[in-house]
């Protein structure tokens, strides 16, 4: 069951609406809990054994956190100011420990389900370039679904409890909830503890209003998904597995679409679990905010899987670059060359943390991790040379300002995307690097207009993916002037409002790329 | 309060922080220019700023950051 | 209440639009005489009547393994696959009565698979997913909305280009696992399978019709190393003998030479599109050697046979993954 199967969309989830809505407003978050656990069975099988693990040893982590800090604010409370600091530090030194062990008994699991295969190749690699006459065996097992998000949410729950920026909670059953929920367990966005805890277990009744609005935003979801990506998935499939065949301009075409294509499954997933968060009445933060419109790859990865990124920023960045390592590093160097430089150093320290674990946590593998570090370095590079590229503008009377130099910006941020995400999705190196350099090097407009309509898209494909895209920038625009979209359409007229819903749903049951011709194609951040 | 301005005018002038109040959701302050001026404000004003109040809420405008300053510095 | 109504009037007015579409979609060459949603269920009442020559009836091993488009153009023979996931008697026997409604074929190949298939043991998900393409054909037939608004009214545009066949090019080759049990199954052995009685009150069924409407009746068991068993064999054999039907056992000796690590697409399991050419060019030697049908090669009242054989291709190469 994927969040785009019939299955989810018209059977599972009207299920435990109307269950949901029947029961006494006491037990419906349990119901909740109960359809998350059903859902991930169906999916994962027994491995939710694991997923109740991860939330068991957090909400028992988070209690012994609560009781140290209790027991330390009633020390405290009696003793001198001079005691206060050796005694914080002594408490501060026991929640450390349970918070570490906690943090690494979550993590070895997700070690162990995602990395250690490709951990024990990379040593066998070694070994036989070393001549060790020795290979580690590899195994072959499946990964609970959505380790890679819940695990997340898991570490900032702890870690939020640790910092004393949320208690722990008493209800063992909320901080099950929190990690299954099944709409986001499997694919993000990587909620935090406080910004939902009290939405789901408040057990709002099923609003009509929320239920339509939901069911709208599902449908969007579905559009984006059946009509544009899974019919860009036809070409890009054909691309990267036969790149040796095609001229530069296809593949490029190919790893543009492809990054469309990512963007339309991802942000399509994202409108159906937020719609259908919204019809229990929670709201979950928008997990995309136009993309495509940032001026930097910073900026970027601020508007795209928002949730990832922040996560990154608070368990990752932020604690790195002022650690007392770090700073001890750069103290030197501020005194020498200042404070802009000796950010700079402790803010590359940071990022490399980052983009080392973000890499790896979108896959293992090489591509992974040089994905990882493309977006370090080009980082890095812009805020090297941001100074300078300031001084030039301003020689020049260049406005960096005017909508020319954003939009000339935009196209370039955009143009870094398409790449990185080709080395994402590249099966190895090998194939990345060889794409890239035929995009450079094998350029044939000839080779072109004889490719483009042997890959499995025609005429009509193109025209349809193009006016559905029409639809899209038209829809993100407005989006990024804040304007409601849905508040606006639910004002008009019933005969307008229903005529656009009927178009949506005929659009998707009449262009979607599914069925007899076209081949189901695998969601593609589930695997995380 | 002043010092606190003219640190960040250093760092980042085109904004007006008199009345900007989404210095961080605006993207005027990314997280490297932050981290410039967090060592700034731990060297200018003696107090040491953890992790945890770094959150776009406390860094949005002048005024809260200052706010959360001369809280840093009553814990002291 | 009045979000109830307005809830219901919604869905109406999305099922009359769906049905008007799927009107203008789904191929219609028998829809005034059998009705669209007949036609949809039953896909052959699509096809014009008395142009099909073979029939395939059975399980998915069907239209996994025979591909007619391929016999069409080696052999010029229409044959039409209809076929469901896990069939059973009582619904291969219905298919036949429904398809010589409107065809009257030569000769049927009856999967045997299907005999000793439990009868209550028919899964609810099949059963929720046949009743959705009747009821909603469109979902088979949206993409015809390719061959443009003028084509809808005319009969030969929107044509079946599968008759049946379920095309998959994935491969898994079979494993270690699955092999064993299989050479374990298919040890000789005097003992036969058990065949429940409903299957066999339906396959008596079954001759009766053949014989009434004058069609030889071919027992075949398809390659499938999962569920076929020699004392499967020896049953169906007995059967055979006792009906005198002429009985095609596959998996006797590997006749195909089907390459398991190649030409599966689960494992063993069933064929996939490399297996379906070796399966489908078998029947079309079959019915040549035996002198059974006609080949319909350069007749012009199947000239929609060789349109259906070009989308076809193209859709091959469409999905060639």
């Amino acid at each position: 069951m994927t969040y785009f199967g019939i299955r989810y969309v018209f059977l599972f989830l009207p299920i435990v609406v109307l269950l949901y809505n029947f029961v006494p407003k006491k037990i419906k978050p349990l119901l909740l809990l109960i359809a998350s656990y059903v859902f991930f069975y169906i999916k994962s099988k027994k491995l939710i054994v694991f997923l109740i693990l991860s939330s068991l040893s957090i909400y028992l982590a988070g209690l012994m956190i609560k009781k140290i800090i209790h027991k330390r604010d009633e020390i405290i409370r009696e003793v001198t100011k001079e005691e206060k600091k050796s005694i914080k530090e002594k408490f501060k030194n026991k929640k450390k420990l349970v918070l570490v062990l906690t943090i690494v008994f979550n993590v070895a699991f997700l070690f162990y389900f995602k990395y250690l295969n490709f951990f024990f190749k990379v040593l066998n690699g070694i070994f036989s370039v070393s001549g060790l006459d020795m290979t580690l065996k590899l195994f072959k097992h499946l990964a609970p679904i959505g380790i890679s998000f819940y695990t997340l949410q898991a570490i900032s729950y702890l870690v939020d409890v640790y910092n004393e920026k949320i208690e722990a909670d008493e209800n063992p059953l909320k901080v099950m909830l929190y990690l299954a929920f099944f709409p986001t367990v499997m694919e993000g966005p990587i909620t935090r503890f406080n910004d939902v805890k009290d939405k789901i277990w408040a057990g709002c009744k099923v609003k009509y209003q929320n239920l339509c609005f939901g069911y709208q935003r599902i449908m969007f979801g579905l559009f984006k998904k059946y009509v544009i990506a899974d019919r860009l998935n036809i070409f890009v499939k054909l691309t990267f597995k036969h790149y040796m065949d095609y001229s530069g301009i296809t593949l490029a075409l190919g790893a543009i679409f492809y990054t469309i294509l990512l963007y339309m499954e991802f942000s399509g997933t994202m409108d159906i679990v937020i719609g259908t968060a919204e019809i229990f009445d929670i709201k979950i933060k928008e997990n995309f905010k136009q993309p495509f419109l940032s001026k930097n790859i910073s900026e970027f990865w601020s508007r795209w899987h928002i949730s990832l990124g922040l996560w990154f920023k608070d368990y990752i960045f932020y604690p790195v670059s002022l650690s007392k390592g770090v700073k001890n590093l750069t103290s030197n160097i501020r005194k020498k060359w200042g404070n802009k430089v000796s950010s700079l150093i402790m803010g590359a320290i940071a990022l490399f943390a980052v983009w080392s674990l973000n890499g790896l946590w979108h896959g293992a593998g090489y591509t992974f991790i040089v994905f990882g570090y493309y977006h370090f370095i080009l980082i890095l590079l812009g805020n090297i040379f941001e100074p300078t590229i300031v001084k030039v503008c301003e020689k020049n009377n260049i406005d960096r300002k005017s909508g020319f130099y954003k939009t000339i910006q935009i196209i370039k941020t955009t143009i870094l995307v398409f790449i990185g995400e080709l080395i994402f999705r590249a099966p190895n190196l090998t194939v990345a690097f060889g794409m890239l350099k035929r995009i450079f090097t094998k350029f044939s407009l000839n080779g072109f207009k004889t490719e483009v309509l042997t890959l499995g898209l025609d005429i009509s494909d193109f025209i349809i993916v193009l006016l559905a895209l029409v639809v899209i920038i038209i829809i993100s625009l407005l989006r990024e002037k804040d304007i409601n979209i849905r508040e606006k359409i639910s004002t008009k007229p019933i005969v307008f409002r229903w005529a656009l819903f009927y178009a949506l749903i005929i659009a998707i049951i009449l262009f979607g790329a599914f069925g007899p011709g076209y081949a189901p194609v695998d969601p593609i951040y589930a695997d995380f | 309060m002043k010092k606190l301005i003219e640190i960040l005018e250093e760092l980042q002038p085109d904004v007006d922080y008199e009345t900007c109040e989404d210095l961080v959701d605006g993207r005027y302050l990314d997280s490297l220019t932050i981290l410039s001026l967090i060592s700034e404000i731990e060297e200018e004003f003696d107090v040491q700023i953890p992790t945890v109040e770094i959150v776009p809420a406390n860094f949005n405008s002048a005024a809260s950051i200052w706010a959360l300053i001369e809280k840093l510095q009553e814990e002291m | 209440m009045k979000n109830v109504v307005k809830t219901i009037l919604f869905v109406l007015g999305l099922v009359v639009i769906i049905n008007v579409i799927s009107f203008l979609l789904i191929p219609k060459q028998n829809i005034k005489k059998y009705g669209m949603l007949k036609t949809a269920k039953y896909e052959i009442l699509a096809e014009k009547e008395n142009t099909i020559d073979t029939i395939v009836v059975g399980d998915s091993l069907v239209y996994s393994a025979i591909s007619p488009m391929e016999i069409w153009h080696n052999y010029g023979y229409t044959v039409y696959d209809c076929a469901s996931p896990a069939q059973v008697m009582s619904e291969n026997y219905n298919d036949i009565k429904v398809a010589i409604e409107s065809q009257s074929p030569n000769v049927i190949f009856l999967e045997a698979d299907g005999l000793f298939r439990n009868v209550r043991k028919q899964k609810w998900k099949n059963y929720y997913k046949r009743q959705l393409e009747y009821f909603a054909p469109i979902i088979n037939y949206h993409n015809n909305w390719k061959k443009g608004i003028v084509n809808f009214l005319d009969s030969d545009s929107n044509i079946n280009i599968y008759k049946g066949y379920k095309y998959i090019t994935k491969v898994k080759p079979v494993t270690k696992k699955v092999q064993k049990k299989y050479t374990n199954e298919m040890k000789h052995t005097t003992t036969g399978e058990n065949i429940p009685d409903d299957n066999l009150n339906y396959f008596k069924k079954i001759i009766a019709l053949c014989n009434k409407n004058n069609i030889k009746l071919v027992f075949i068991s398809l390659p499938n190393m999962k569920t076929w068993s020699y004392s499967k064999h020896i049953e169906v054999e007995k059967l055979a003998k006792e009906y005198n039907l002429e009985f095609i056992d596959f998996n006797i000796d590997n006749v195909l030479n089907i390459d398991w690590k190649k030409e599966t697409k689960d494992k063993g399991g069933h064929l996939n599109y490399g297996g379906a050419l070796k399966a489908s060019k078998f029947i079309g030697e079959y019915l040549k050697n035996n002198n059974l049908v006609v080949s319909h090669k350069n007749d012009d009242d199947y000239t929609s046979w060789d349109k259906a054989y070009m989308a076809y291709k193209e859709d091959l190469k469409k999905n060639n993954n």
